[in-house]
């Protein structure tokens, strides 16, 4: 049986991110994302009637010429989007149970995004960070963007600890209105905080999506023997007897992931969880269908 | 105070740390593994890791105790509980103390020895006495060498008596031990008189007559008797040499000597194959085995040869058993020089069984020539100047009627240079000229003859019979009691009469029953004289065919000659005396014991007669006697002595036996505090602890599982 290109240890086998990016997005999600902007550009999309307050300078003069009434041409929008693609380079991003890890997983996926968004004409930008933004590399259009993109991406290697919060603060002024901002993190951090910033850009009409990714081992915790577990942020260490804690392991892991899923929903951001084993391309196509059917309406003008 | 039966198995309590090493291992060897979400862990462990730590103790706890009680049980504790303690703790007790110290408490069949355990029970009675009790001790079988007769209240001077108590090697005397505590208690002031007895409960020694009195003494005297059995009621089994018997063969060339062993068998199951081995002067000499019936006997005689000419010892031993004291016995012999004797008849016949000495050769040389130590030479009055009586060590004139004046003067010289001679008269003996030829070796001058006998024509009065005189000779004391009793069945028809006044250095060995004498001994120089005033044939008596004829003979030659020791030494029991006549030149009288022990001997006079007397016959073995550190020609060098054989057979007086004896008395009898399941009539000794050691192990196995799968 011929490997799933698509799953994350097959992908981890192929080395460029462009690659794998471009086999992510060509090969599964062609066809099925368009801009949802509308606006003035050469592809002609539709006639609609006149009505007053539209401007004289869209009237259809060669359509009124042969049927006397007025009719106002609609064109595809040239999209203008700005994507701001933060990605958590912290040191538990490292974590990886089985072939690829956290930090891997959420680099294609970036790298994937990135790619999907450049090729519509979207403009994309990358912050890299930990406790500090350790990379900043503003949007732009231009397909050649991507290899700047990628390039950054290929250099990351995660370390230290992670302040999602404080990096966020720091982005509210200078990300303007109307982007998409793309969180990609395990967000093993204070959510209520994230949550306060992730409002601050939605209050200013920004879209926050934000990718929860989490190993296997995380959320099922399948230890066995006595087992010294050591932090990868920093140097805490900890005898323990998974037997007897995974219960209460688990329970403690899934009252954070219901308090996170909880928040988002309240504040209606979207928030992807995302199990680094499932296939790269499954977990867009799952998001991006939730989104087409949910979002869509929001940025028709 | 715990003991342990099989203490060997305390060892096991060492595994109660294996759980520990496991848990240091298996912490040593947790695997380490970052984690990101290692802050959930923390929260988690925050809560449960106080739990997961005290459980994770108590688990190794629950599995250390598991083995370390597992192992204990094994072991089989028990707490001796002896019933030493004073019922009420207020009310004074006086006490004695019997300790069986017969050689059969030296009993060990891969424990300790029953006697030890005697020890150790004392022990602890002692300590469980208060202040105010009194104890007097005493042992069973030596009554007087280790008692402490006395009530004592000093516990520290009673245990130390105990702990130097050493076993004995005489056999039980139960019944005087009692007497003796009695009287001890019959003077005490408590109010309750107890009295502990520690024994192996074997049978010998218990006097079941003396309970038809005693018992009466001991409810009168005695509040509490408690018996503690430390056999534990076990069937006690033993193999034993219950008798030796040496017999030595000298000939002219060598010496043979045949022991005669008898083993019995004193166990339930037949005994085969068992090795036994004699010993000769510390060399292994002969050895065979036996095979023996249960509760039977078996005898076998071993052969070997020893060397002339000088004493030796030895011992037969068989293989080791649970009771090794009477696996050995020892004995000791002398292999003296053959005598020559010259038999001078001075009234040969042609038929041989008429002949003067004919009685007389038979019975220094009975049998084969090499039966006997003397070898006797026979000649007659005109054969003798064809000897030479320096070649001889006796000489006997056998109713001798002359002798050439050459050989009367060799005789003399003979005499006085050391030799013997003994006169005996007869029909050819004319007084004068043996007054005149031999006066100055005679003991008395010789009267004239006088005949007794009611049947002969001559006849004045009955027959004379013959008497022992008082004190009795050196040269009598190897008759036994049947000989010496024999002595007044002798007739005799006719002796010589002789001249009252002794000619000096005279001693009177037999006399007649009117009083004269018989057989009389004189010292010449350095020479011995023997007269015997009648004939050594059957025409004036009938003594050479009386049993005493014999020994007497062969002892007066070997009195005569200096050899006065016997040929095979009798043994002496343990624990009895040892006793031997006193010449009248030697006043002391040394015995060195086998551990090396000298006791000097003073005379006492036993019976009007001073003899030396030896109590200290406390070991088994080999006994030396010398005199000024030199050994004595009038004394055994060396004579044996062994156990006593009837505390070989360990069958056991049972409690119901012994209850039924002491009916009325408030007794107890119980096993000493090692013992299981044996009858306890009243009272308890011991209390075991591994029933409940082994209720606790299974009781934490069940912790133990209920905890871990939590």
């Amino acid at each position: 049986m011929p490997e799933n290109p698509f799953d994350p240890v097959t992908l981890s086998k192929i080395a460029s991110m462009e690659l794998r990016a471009r086999l992510v997005v060509d090969g599964a999600l062609s066809g099925i994302h368009k801009s949802p902007y509308k606006g003035s550009s050469i592809e002609f999309l539709e006639h609609k009637e006149y009505s007053p307050g539209n401007e004289i300078k869209h009237i259809d003069w060669k359509v009124h010429a042969r049927t006397d009434k007025y009719y106002i041409k609609e064109f595809e929008e040239e999209t203008n989007l700005k994507c701001y693609i933060f990605l958590d380079t912290s040191g538990s991003m490292e974590y990886k149970s089985t072939g690829i890890s956290k930090f891997e997983y959420a680099s294609t996926l970036a790298a994937s995004l990135a790619y999907l968004l450049l090729k519509q004409s979207d403009m994309v930008g990358l912050i890299s960070f930990g406790d500090k933004v350790l990379q900043y590399i503003p949007p732009r259009s231009r397909i050649t963007h991507l290899h700047v993109l990628l390039n950054a991406l290929t250099g990351l290697k995660p370390a230290g600890k992670s302040n999602t919060s404080v990096i966020l603060n720091e982005f509210i002024e200078k990300i303007s209105r109307r982007s998409l901002i793309i969180i990609i993190s395990d967000f093993f951090d204070d959510i209520n905080k994230v949550i306060t910033q992730v409002k601050y850009f939605q209050f200013k009409k920004n879209e926050v999506i934000l990718f929860h990714i989490l190993d296997p081992y995380e959320l099922t915790f399948p230890f066995e023997t006595i087992t010294y577990f050591e932090s990868m942020e920093d140097e805490r260490r900890i005898l323990a007897d998974p037997k007897s804690i995974k219960d209460r392991y688990l329970s403690e892991m899934n009252r954070f992931l219901e308090q996170f899923k909880q928040a988002c929903f309240e504040n209606q951001i979207d928030y992807c969880l995302i199990d680094s084993s499932t296939p790269l391309d499954q977990a867009l196509i799952n998001f991006l269908a939730r989104r087409e059917s949910t979002s869509r309406p929001r940025y028709k003008s | 105070m715990i003991s342990f039966l099989n203490p060997l198995l305390l060892f096991g309590v060492l595994g109660a740390v294996i759980p520990v090493i496991i848990h240091l291992i298996n912490k040593k060897k947790a695997i380490s593994h970052k984690f990101a979400a290692i802050d959930f862990i923390l929260q988690t462990n925050k809560r449960i890791s106080v739990k997961f730590k005290l459980r994770q103790l108590i688990l190794l706890i629950l599995r250390a105790s598991l083995l370390a009680f597992l192992a204990m049980a094994l072991a089989r504790p028990f707490v001796k509980n002896f019933i030493g303690g004073t019922p009420e703790k207020d009310v004074p007790t006086s006490n004695v103390i019997i300790v069986d110290d017969s050689y059969s408490m030296q009993y060990s069949d891969n424990h300790e020895s029953f006697f030890m355990s005697a020890k150790t029970a004392a022990m602890e009675i002692i300590n469980n006495l208060t202040k105010n009790d009194d104890t007097a001790v005493i042992t069973c079988s030596s009554l007087g060498s280790q008692v402490l007769p006395e009530l004592d209240y000093d516990k520290k001077n009673l245990l130390n008596f105990i702990e130097q108590a050493q076993p004995g090697f005489a056999t039980t005397h139960i019944t005087p031990a009692l007497d003796a505590a009695i009287e001890v208690l019959t003077s005490a002031k408590a109010s309750i008189k107890r009295i502990f007895l520690l024994t192996d409960l074997t049978r010998n020694g218990w006097d079941i007559d003396w309970f038809k009195s005693g018992n009466e003494k001991l409810r009168s005297h005695v509040s509490n008797i408690h018996i503690i059995d430390l056999s534990e009621g076990r069937e006690l089994k033993n193999i034993a040499i219950t008798h030796i018997e040496p017999q030595i063969n000298v000939s002219e060339r060598s010496a043979e000597s045949t022991i005669k062993v008898i083993v019995s068998n004193f166990t339930p199951t037949r005994i085969k194959n068992l090795l036994a081995q004699v010993f000769l002067d510390q060399k292994k000499v002969a050895q065979g085995f036996f095979n023996i019936d249960t509760n039977a006997s078996e005898t076998k005689e071993f052969y070997f040869s020893v060397e002339k000419g000088k004493g030796h010892t030895g011992w037969v031993e068989i293989s080791e058993d649970s009771l090794n004291v009477d696996n050995k016995r020892y004995f000791a012999m002398n292999t003296s020089n053959k005598l020559d004797a010259l038999l001078i008849d001075g009234d040969p016949k042609t038929n041989i069984y008429e002949s003067e000495t004919f009685y007389l050769e038979k019975a220094l040389n009975p049998g084969r020539e090499h039966a006997s130590s003397i070898k006797p030479t026979i000649c007659s009055i005109h054969e003798v100047k064809n000897f030479d009586f320096a070649n001889f060590d006796i000489v006997f004139l056998c109713n001798v009627e002359t002798l050439p004046l050459e050989k009367i003067h060799e005789l003399d010289k003979f005499v006085k240079e050391g030799g013997s001679v003994i006169f005996s008269l007869g029909n050819k003996v004319d007084s004068n000229y043996y007054n005149n030829s031999f006066g100055t070796l005679l003991p008395h001058r010789l009267h004239t003859a006088r005949t007794f006998s009611s049947d002969s024509p001559l006849s004045e009065e009955q027959p004379l019979h013959l008497k022992a005189t008082e004190p009795i000779h050196p040269a009598l004391r190897i008759l036994s009691e049947t000989n010496m009793s024999t002595l007044s069945s002798v007739k005799f028809y006719r002796v010589f009469y002789v001249d009252p006044a002794p000619l000096g250095n005279c001693k009177t060995i037999l006399s007649f029953s009117d009083d004269t004498p018989a057989l009389i001994e004189r010292q010449v120089d350095r020479g011995r004289c023997v007269l015997f005033t009648s004939s050594i044939d059957r025409d004036w008596t009938d003594m050479p065919v009386k049993p005493f004829f014999l020994p007497l003979m062969q002892q007066l030659c070997r009195f005569l000659t200096g050899n006065i020791a016997e040929e095979i030494q009798s043994e002496t029991l343990a624990m009895h005396e040892w006793q031997s006549p006193c010449p009248e030149d030697i006043n002391s009288l040394e015995i060195t014991n086998p551990e090396g022990t000298k006791t000097v001997l003073q005379p006492q006079v036993i019976n009007n007669e001073k003899s030396f007397l030896c109590n200290e016959t406390n070991f088994p073995g080999i006994y030396t006697v010398t005199v000024d550190g030199k050994p004595h020609p009038q004394f055994t060098q060396k004579f044996p002595v062994n156990v006593e054989t009837t505390e070989s057979n360990l069958d056991k007086i049972s409690q119901k036996e012994l209850a039924a004896l002491m009916g009325g008395t408030n007794l107890t009898i119980t096993t000493s505090p090692v013992s299981e399941g044996s009858e306890v009539l009243m009272g308890e000794a011991k209390k075991t602890l591994w029933g409940t050691l082994l209720f606790l192990t299974i009781c934490i196995l069940f912790v133990e599982s209920f905890v871990s799968r939590k």
